[in-house]
């Protein structure tokens, strides 16, 4: 590997460390600075007055344990100590007390699967639509593929589901509408996923279809192209081996920058079905006002959108390697 | 621009000549509007958006005259909850005996008020923020780009709820959070414009005749990058609407008031799809649907009128 390659890698590595650091920072910032007094959430009622029977003395304990009566810094220092325990607190309605990483590690499977499947779809889909759609700029074709887009674009997705779910699951009974279970047959599973990966790809595949088509669009005037067309190469050649491969490039950039985005989906979709993810545990952490449980699904939420972000980076560079003389 | 460049030599002040400079740039801003106007209404997408966005403005500023009073106050009658439609009630009645026509007509009020603030705040902060970075280089531009990029990675919607979730629901706090996840995006694009227009003769230019910093970013910089700011903010009101509808749908919006979001995360509730109740759970989402693909249609034919770089080949 070059030098340049490796040094941009390691600077990649460092800006994630960062990043990583600043994400905890803004976490602590968020639930530990903002409401306030944390027992109130947790002894809802009564909690810090004194007609709930040691309601006053528990909310001294709990605040010493947590290291609330000591200054922010100390708190902050406190706080990334736990983390680098990976201890991100204990949930205090889900499973009372249940320490919150075994409560978000299994979920993690499940949206995974579900958000990995449903990407992969949109991309193809999506890509395929958004090369037509270049191509064939300001034609009709353009105007549909383009029209379809900003309509699936539009629509909300937690809709979108319980439209989908009433039609197939309720109205025609095609698809179960049961939870999913990534134990049994692939068969079962595949039933159970149908739904909502449609609803995920209807969401999300315009995204692609946009910026295919966008990048389609610039590479067509590109030098190179009147090249390939002055060869006498058929429009099928031009395409396929010249245009479409570096209007690709761009696109792993845009992915990678949006997976935040693409992961945002998978709140209401596991929602409306149910699916037992990260995006269902948000919800209910909303729902129960559970806030420690909702700060750690936060956490690992956006530092999984940074590691798969640099990995998109490091993936760039091997593909394009002009990246790293920048 | 020839009057508004007289303003930079400042050879005769005085109040009548300042009134003078600002005239003649609002009368330029209003001239540069109409004309994108023009050709909006000239292309069938942008037409349709307009058409779309302009029917609901209508719908929600006649929303008494469509719909009779508001369904939460006093004077609305309350039927029995969980009708179906009839010529009383158009789209049968919700979990609370209220008219779901009226709920989903008064629901446009609240979209457009919502989407129209959020996307203002965050236009400005997003503008404030890349004139700035964009425009005065080095640090400064090192520590707001760095803050824009480290905003950006972050998933808007679990951001979103966090902060509606932590600030407890209310107008203000969906205004808020829906701002800070959007501004980022519209300081990018201002950033990079700034960072061009920078570089061109007519900045030196000003420059060397002795214009300050507050007078080129107002007279040169912000005219050039206004269109596409405001194409921006029109995609910005579209996701600011979606995003509302999904606070309201998490039980995180205005508990106040009746948005579309809220009528169907009270039919989820209430579990009116297993009922077969599509007129109350349909409804308050296609409005949703077609008031974001309003301001979608505009934004991108918005975007191909001012973006040259759509328009070759």
């Amino acid at each position: 590997m070059p030098t340049t390659a490796r040094r941009y890698l390691l600077r990649k590595a460092l800006s994630v460390v960062l990043t990583i650091f600043l994400i905890v920072s803004l976490n602590f910032i968020l639930f530990h600075v903002l409401p306030g007094d944390p027992t109130r959430v947790l002894l809802p009622k009564g909690g810090g007055s004194t007609n709930v029977t040691g309601g006053q003395q528990l909310r001294e304990a709990l605040l010493s344990e947590w290291g609330l009566d000591r200054p922010i810094h100390e708190q902050f220092v406190i706080y990334l100590q736990h983390m680098f325990q990976g201890d991100l607190g204990t949930s205090i309605t889900y499973r009372i007390g249940q320490p919150v990483t075994s409560i978000i590690a299994p979920r993690l499977l499940n949206t995974i699967v579900l958000v990995g499947i449903a990407t992969i779809l949109s991309i193809v889909i999506g890509t395929k639509l958004g090369q037509i759609a270049g191509w064939r700029r300001g034609q009709p074709s353009d105007l549909a593929i383009t029209m379809v887009s900003l309509v699936a674009y539009s629509i909300p997705t937690f809709w979108l589901g319980l439209i989908l779910m009433f039609v197939f699951s309720l109205a025609l009974s095609i698809f179960p509408s049961g939870q999913l279970d990534l134990s049994a047959d692939p068969i079962t599973i595949a039933q159970q996923l149908a739904l909502p990966v449609t609803t995920f790809v209807v969401e999300s595949f315009a995204l692609y279809t946009m910026i295919m088509r966008n990048s389609l669009t610039d590479v067509l005037t590109e030098d190179y192209m009147v090249t390939a067309r002055a060869k006498g190469l058929s429009t099928k050649r031009q395409l396929r081996d010249h245009a479409y491969p570096n209007a690709r490039l761009p696109m792993i950039t845009v992915i990678a920058f949006n997976i935040g985005w693409i992961l945002s989906g998978a709140i209401a979709v596991e929602v409306i079905f149910r699916i037992q993810g990260l995006g269902l545990l948000t919800y209910d952490a909303v729902r129960a006002r559970d806030f420690p449980l909702l700060s750690a699904a936060f956490l690992v939420a956006t530092i999984g959108v940074v590691v798969a972000n640099a990995i998109a980076d490091v993936l760039y560079v091997y593909l394009d390697p002009r990246v790293t003389e920048a | 621009m020839a009057t508004v460049d007289a303003g930079s030599v400042q050879t005769t002040s005085g109040r009548g000549r300042e009134w003078e400079i600002w005239k003649g740039r609002a009368l330029l801003y209003l001239l540069r509007l109409w004309e994108i106007f023009r050709k909006l209404l000239r292309s069938r997408v942008g037409f349709t958006g307009l058409f779309i966005v302009v029917g609901f403005i209508l719908l929600a500023a006649a929303a008494p005259f469509f719909a009779g009073p508001h369904p939460n106050s006093r004077e609305a009658f309350r039927d029995t909850p969980l009708l179906a439609p009839s010529l009383t009630h158009f789209l049968g009645t919700d979990w609370q005996g209220r008219d779901l026509f009226a709920l989903v007509v008064y629901g446009s009020q609240v979209s457009l008020i919502v989407g129209l603030a959020a996307s203002f705040v965050s236009i400005v902060v997003g503008t404030a923020v890349g004139l700035v970075g964009g425009y005065y280089g080095r640090i400064v531009d090192q520590v707001l780009a760095r803050a824009t990029d480290f905003f950006l990675v972050i998933p808007w919607l679990p951001f979103v709820i966090v902060i509606a979730a932590i600030l407890g629901p209310g107008f203000w706090t969906t205004v808020i959070a829906i701002a800070v996840v959007s501004w980022p995006s519209t300081a990018r694009i201002v950033r990079s414009q700034v960072l061009s227009i920078k570089t061109r003769p007519f900045i030196t230019r000003a420059r060397a005749i002795g214009a300050n910093d507050l007078h080129i970013l107002r007279s040169h910089v912000v005219p050039v990058i206004a269109p596409l700011v405001f194409a921006n903010a029109v995609l910005t009101v579209s996701v600011a609407i979606f995003t509302e509808s999904f606070l309201s749908f998490f039980g995180l919006g205005d508990p106040t008031t009746v948005s579309w979001g809220k009528i169907i995360q009270e039919a989820y509730d209430h579990q009116v799809a297993f009922g077969g109740m599509w007129w109350y759970f349909g409804p308050p989402g296609v409005s949703v649907s077609v008031l974001v693909l309003g301001f979608s249609m505009v934004s991108y034919a918005l975007e191909e009128i001012l973006n040259p770089r759509l328009r070759k080949r």
